[in-house]
């Protein structure tokens, strides 16, 4: 068994979130199934509110399906840990800590290493993400973009098996956002950490995927999966943007994205008319 | 910064501008006082100059051992209070942490805070006598409840993403509630013990008043059966000068310790 199992397999996921007396059932997740392999970068797409959010989390432990198994790395997922770290939209690096103590609380529940070595990671990956000048720094004190590179540093730090990130760079401005998917693509070379990054944004799943998974509008399924790799090779870089083959990928996959979008506007205003008319 | 910048709806003012402008309402507010006083608009009797009240503060203190019953007032409200802090920061963050710690609790200590405390007294005084232990559970009762709940709300306003990252940086419960939850909400858990030391002093004169032989409220109540006014008035203003140097105390230390904000 652990001879064929890849690194990282979802199967048959399902997931409903209990309705209360006013909202039935809410099926997020329909039989979900996939195969990561270790180093592999792989996003899930799709619109606001389809669930793909819900699966990632699934895979991290932080939630459970009702139906189906996550195995990571050979061993059945069924809770939060050190080995399924966690980058999220909101800024969770701690105000009461510095940049430097921050990324060096990744390591604070790491009993695999002493604290000599602690202390070089640290300096690793604040070195890694570069906030070398900015080590004692309060994290209020600086931009939203250096906090979450804060934030991917001190989730390195903890040396997870996989990297789990639920649109990381969703609140930052365009230029940010640009400049950290780069620094996301350098900090992978050198990592090659297995990576499940959640987004809507079809130019940055192309640009940073070497594989997608195109999600339809609730109950989650694939609809498609994207080789992006296959189609775009070599490094990635700014100029990868202008190339042909980017525009050719980028263009069908917001055509599927536009389509998913769309229904899920139709499931919403669906939803709303019938809440509304059992209350009438 | 000029002055009718101060005026300005929603308008900033300055720290220096704060500080005169507090200076200005206290001495506006003794001069008003003296006033009062000096033409005898309220008798003397019921309203003395304020410099008879700061003669009578400093009779009591030289000749009359005030200063123990300051002593001993100060012990009963921190050792009150402690009590009450070390009880409700923890079962207030239990209370968060589990949902079935929460709804069980949450409506007997909601019911329990509403009981007027002054109303309790003669109860307490009935189970615990007149001695220490009744007033420091009428402290205790006073504050426990508004405090734990107060507690358990700023637990759960931190952000759920902080947990969820201590349990995927490999800690366990025990550890997120401690290095994380208790951490990031400490900042407020000061702010309302400030608030509610204050509280403390409204309770601890209230038990002297009722039953006591020491105390800064036992003082006031003596002074009051010889219309010793002016000592009534130091004594109260005793409790006002303690509790607002406590309070700044706890500010600075709080500007001091969480920088960070």
């Amino acid at each position: 068994m652990a001879g064929d199992m890849p690194f990282l397999r979802v199967d048959g996921v399902s997931k409903t979130f209990a309705g209360d007396a006013r909202h039935g059932d809410i099926h997020v997740i329909d039989n979900v199934s996939m195969d990561v392999a270790a180093g592999e970068f792989v996003v899930y797409l799709g619109p606001s509110g389809c669930g793909k959010t819900t699966l990632m989390r699934i895979v991290g432990g932080l939630e459970t399906a009702n139906a189906g198994t996550v195995y990571l790395a050979g061993e059945k997922v069924v809770g939060a840990d050190r080995k399924k770290g966690m980058v999220f939209q909101a800024y969770t690096s701690f105000p009461w800590l510095t940049v430097i103590e921050n990324i060096r609380f990744g390591t604070r529940y790491r009993d695999d290493i002493g604290d000599a070595e602690k202390e070089a990671i640290t300096r690793h990956y604040l070195d890694l993400v570069g906030l070398a000048d900015f080590a004692n720094y309060y994290v209020n004190r600086i931009s939203g973009g250096m906090r979450q590179r804060v934030a991917i540093a001190r989730t390195l730090a903890a040396a997870p098996d996989i990297l789990l990130m639920d649109e990381p760079f969703g609140a930052l401005d365009a230029q940010t956002r640009e400049f950290l998917q780069d620094q996301l693509l350098e900090i992978n070379r050198e990592e090659r950490k297995t990576t499940v990054f959640v987004t809507h944004d079809v130019d940055e799943a192309v640009y940073l995927a070497d594989r997608i998974f195109m999600f339809s509008a609730r109950p989650a399924t694939i609809i498609e999966e994207i080789r992006v790799a296959d189609h775009i090779t070599g490094e990635r870089t700014l100029e990868t943007k202008e190339s042909e083959a980017f525009f050719h990928l980028r263009n069908h996959v917001r055509d599927l994205m536009r389509d998913q979008a769309r229904r899920t506007e139709a499931i919403a205003q669906q939803e709303i008319m019938t809440a509304q008319a059992e209350t009438t | 910064m000029k002055f009718r910048d101060l005026f300005i709806y929603r308008g900033t003012s300055t720290s220096r501008s704060d500080a005169v402008l507090a200076v200005c309402a206290f001495v506006g507010f003794i001069g008003f006082w003296y006033a009062i006083s000096e033409v005898e608009l309220v008798p003397q009797r019921f309203l003395p100059l304020p410099w008879k009240v700061l003669t009578a503060l400093y009779v009591m203190l030289a000749e009359q051992n005030f200063i123990e019953d300051i002593w001993i007032s100060v012990a009963r409200v921190w050792s009150a209070f402690m009590m009450s802090a070390l009880m409700a920061i923890p079962i207030g963050i239990w209370m968060s942490s589990y949902r079935i710690v929460g709804a069980l609790t949450e409506p007997i200590v909601d019911f329990i805070r509403y009981l007027p405390v002054p109303a309790l007294v003669p109860l307490l005084i009935i189970w615990f006598g007149i001695g220490e232990t009744s007033k420091l559970a009428v402290l205790w009762m006073g504050t426990f409840f508004q405090l734990v709940l107060l507690v358990a709300d700023d637990a759960k306003r931190v952000p759920r993403e902080f947990v969820e990252t201590g349990f995927t940086l490999g800690g366990n419960s025990r550890q997120v509630t401690w290095h994380i939850v208790f951490r990031s909400m400490l900042p407020s858990i000061v702010d309302n013990l400030r608030i509610t030391l204050g509280w403390c002093w409204t309770y601890i004169i209230i038990a002297e008043i009722v039953a006591a032989n020491a105390g800064i409220g036992h003082a006031i109540w003596s002074a009051r059966r010889f219309v010793k006014t002016p000592e009534v008035m130091a004594g109260i203003l005793t409790v006002g000068v303690i509790g607002l140097l406590t309070d700044q105390a706890i500010r600075f230390a709080h500007r001091r310790y969480f920088r960070y904000l």
